[in-house]
């Protein structure tokens, strides 16, 4: 046996150590909480863009496919307009604050989302009448805490409790973001009873318009099984220029 | 000598007036209260039992399988042109109905509200046993005629005259959007409908939401409720059919038919708690009579009255008291049923929510009832009452019967 110093053993313990621990060699501490919550909520923020999506909805009889165009302004100001398929061209909603309206163009009619409503799904996905009105933010409303590395290894699991006196659906969402805190990969929604509601996924993270986002989301109810909803940006232009008016009642109603 | 003991009883009877008309009176009472509340839920129930397997439900019911669960706008059944004259053609079934269950919004002007469309074949439904029995045919004219619930359209404000926008989700999942006028009000006995329901020609419907020739619902009705097993067992010979889930009627509402049989049960605690009381009285009665008799009743049994006799004339007395009683009432609350009959009686007491009309398990409920009674009902009470007050009196009467006749003239 080759009998070592005590110093020397030391120094070679530790270095040892760094060797062969990849999280003390190759890890990054978490990043600021607040950075994540912010970058979070700003993901997809501008204060104008303009969107161009396709929509797969899938349930275990059949797929439907949609592509629609978004034009949206600060927190509270959305129009979506479906392009395809052609037996729903021109159908559109928009959002003003917490009302929503639809517009059918098959019988020329506006009409108003009541309350009741607000849980089903908008036409028809698994993405609810509430999601399109909801301007929560996680910054704000909830108390995040990071809990640690994901348990699947895809970077860190970071947990938000909503924050007593909040109105919203979710009390608690898990999400789960890449080493770096920029990008998220998972969400996972709770509802009011602490059942896991939904799980939403982000995937194909690309550049659009100078920003690196995901482009493909997935929410996949918890109840149903066989049923999701797949969003994928096809464009998104973050600094457009959408004028107050696009958000008007009567422009609903032009079928462009 | 049968006829010496009764006219004895009859004296003996005669003797305390007051006590015989109170025990009389008590046991009248009684049986009116018998009569009225069995005439009620005879009346009750038929009612409902018409009222369950009238249009809205039938006799028997075909579905896709967990259509009933789903509620989803694509489990509908296909064929329905063809499945419904095969059904048609069926010995034993009077009426066949399909309908459409749609889920929806509608909107008269901006505001949007949620509602269940309900598509049925508006020529056929308003013949006999439809569910548009006795609507005006003007009601039902013009392109998209549309028949709201009336609870509804006081609710909402939406009126006759209205174009209502119609929007759902189509059997693809698409959006399924249509126009629709109102042409008048409507009141079924479904709940749901009254309260937030639209009834639209059958074929709008379909194209709208994309259910060619399809339907939810297939209502048969067949000559009597009674025979729904059979019903539904003839109709599972029809090809076509035997993929689809066929129900009888109290399969589709058995909250309704244990209603009817806890009804019948209620009726039977009554008369129990009834003839109890009778016996009380009775007993009651032929232990302060036989008492003060006492005296005199063993001077009989020194005279060489046998035993036998005594018991044989207080139960007669007993006997008698108690079939009177019953006799009086059953004329009493025969007489109060007939008038109920006729009249019908308001079960709310004018609570104020008959103008809305009650509804149980979303089915609507007369407030009116027409009570009637059967033979069985008025028989049961005096057998009834007969055996009670026999074994009530049994007990004085054996006392009489044991009485030493030395002692019982000392008094």
């Amino acid at each position: 046996m080759i009998r070592l110093s005590r110093p020397i053993a030391l120094a070679l313990s530790v270095l040892a150590l760094l060797v062969v621990d990849p999280f003390v060699a190759s890890a990054q501490p978490p990043p600021s909480l607040s950075e994540i919550s912010e970058r979070l909520d700003d993901l997809y923020r501008s204060r104008a863009s303009i969107a161009r999506m396709e929509i797969e909805i899938v349930t275990p009889n059949r797929t439907r496919s949609m592509r629609i165009r978004a034009w949206s302004r600060g927190e509270n100001r959305s129009l979506i307009r479906i392009e395809a398929p052609a037996r729903e061209r021109g159908t559109a909603t928009l959002r003003r604050d917490r009302n929503l309206w639809n517009f059918l163009p098959r019988i020329s009619r506006t009409i108003r989302v009541p309350p009741s409503m607000m849980l089903s799904g908008w036409m028809g996905s698994d993405l609810t009448n509430d999601d399109l009105v909801r301007s929560s933010s996680l910054e704000d409303d909830f108390d995040g805490s990071v809990v640690g590395p994901d348990p699947e290894g895809r970077g860190w699991l970071i947990r938000y409790e909503a924050r007593p006196g909040t109105v919203g659906l979710w009390r608690r969402i898990e999400t789960v973001v890449n080493q770096a805190g920029t990008i998220p990969i998972e969400s996972r929604y709770y509802d009011r009873r602490m059942r896991l509601a939904r799980t939403m996924t982000y995937s194909e993270v690309r550049e659009m318009d100078g920003r690196r986002i995901p482009t493909v989301l997935t929410i996949q109810p918890n109840d149903r099984p066989g049923h999701r909803t797949v969003m994928r940006y096809v464009d998104l232009d973050f600094d457009a220029s959408v004028s107050e008016s696009t958000f008007s009642l009567s422009e609903l109603e032009q079928q462009r | 000598m049968f006829g010496t003991t009764l006219r004895t009883a009859w004296r003996n009877l005669g003797r305390n007036r007051r006590r015989t008309g109170l025990t009389l009176g008590a046991i009248a009472v009684a049986q009116t209260a018998v009569l009225v509340f069995s005439g009620m839920i005879n009346g009750f129930g038929d009612s409902t039992l018409e009222t369950v397997t009238g249009p809205i439900v039938g006799h028997a019911q075909i579905h896709a399988h967990d259509w009933r669960e789903e509620r989803a706008t694509e489990m509908a059944i296909d064929d329905v042109t063809a499945k419904l004259a095969a059904i048609r053609a069926l010995p034993g079934v009077d009426s066949a109905f399909a309908r459409v269950y749609a889920p929806a919004l509608v909107a008269s002007e901006m505001d949007g509200h949620g509602a269940m469309i309900l598509g049925v074949d508006l020529d056929a439904e308003t013949g006999p046993g439809g569910l548009l029995e006795g609507i005006a045919p003007e009601a039902l004219d013009g392109e998209h005629p549309a028949l709201i619930g009336a609870a509804f359209a006081r609710d909402t404000g939406m009126e006759v005259g209205d174009e209502l926008a119609v929007v759902g989700s189509a059997s693809d999942g698409s959006i399924a959007a249509d126009l629709v006028t109102i042409t008048g009000l409507i009141e079924t006995p479904l709940d749901m409908i009254n309260r937030g329901g639209l009834i639209v020609g059958i074929s709008v419907v379909q194209e709208a939401f994309l259910l060619e020739d399809s339907a939810h619902e297939i209502t048969v009705r067949g000559a009597d409720p009674g025979a729904a097993d059979a019903l539904v067992a003839s109709l599972s010979t029809i090809d076509g059919l035997d993929e689809l889930e066929i129900l009888t009627w109290q399969e589709v509402a058995p909250e309704m038919s244990q209603i009817l049989e806890v009804m019948g049960v209620y009726g039977y605690i009554v008369m129990i708690i009834v003839f109890m009381a009778a016996a009380a009285g009775v007993a009651n009665t032929m232990l302060m009579s036989t008492f003060e008799r006492r005296r005199e009743l063993g001077m009989l049994l020194a005279l060489g009255s046998g035993p036998g006799r005594l018991l044989r004339m207080v139960l007669t007395e007993a006997l008698l008291l108690g079939l009177l009683g019953v006799a009086v009432g059953t004329v009493v609350g025969g007489a109060l049923v007939l008038y109920w009959s006729e009249a019908g009686m308001d079960v709310l007491m004018g609570g104020g929510a008959s103008a809305e009309g009650l509804a149980m398990f979303g089915v609507g409920v007369d407030p009116y009832v027409y009570p009637f009674l059967t033979v069985g009902n008025v028989v049961a009470g005096f057998i009834g009452i007969a055996v009670v007050s026999v074994v009530a009196a049994f007990l004085p009467a054996l006392g009489t019967a044991r009485l030493e006749p030395v002692e019982a003239m000392r008094g």
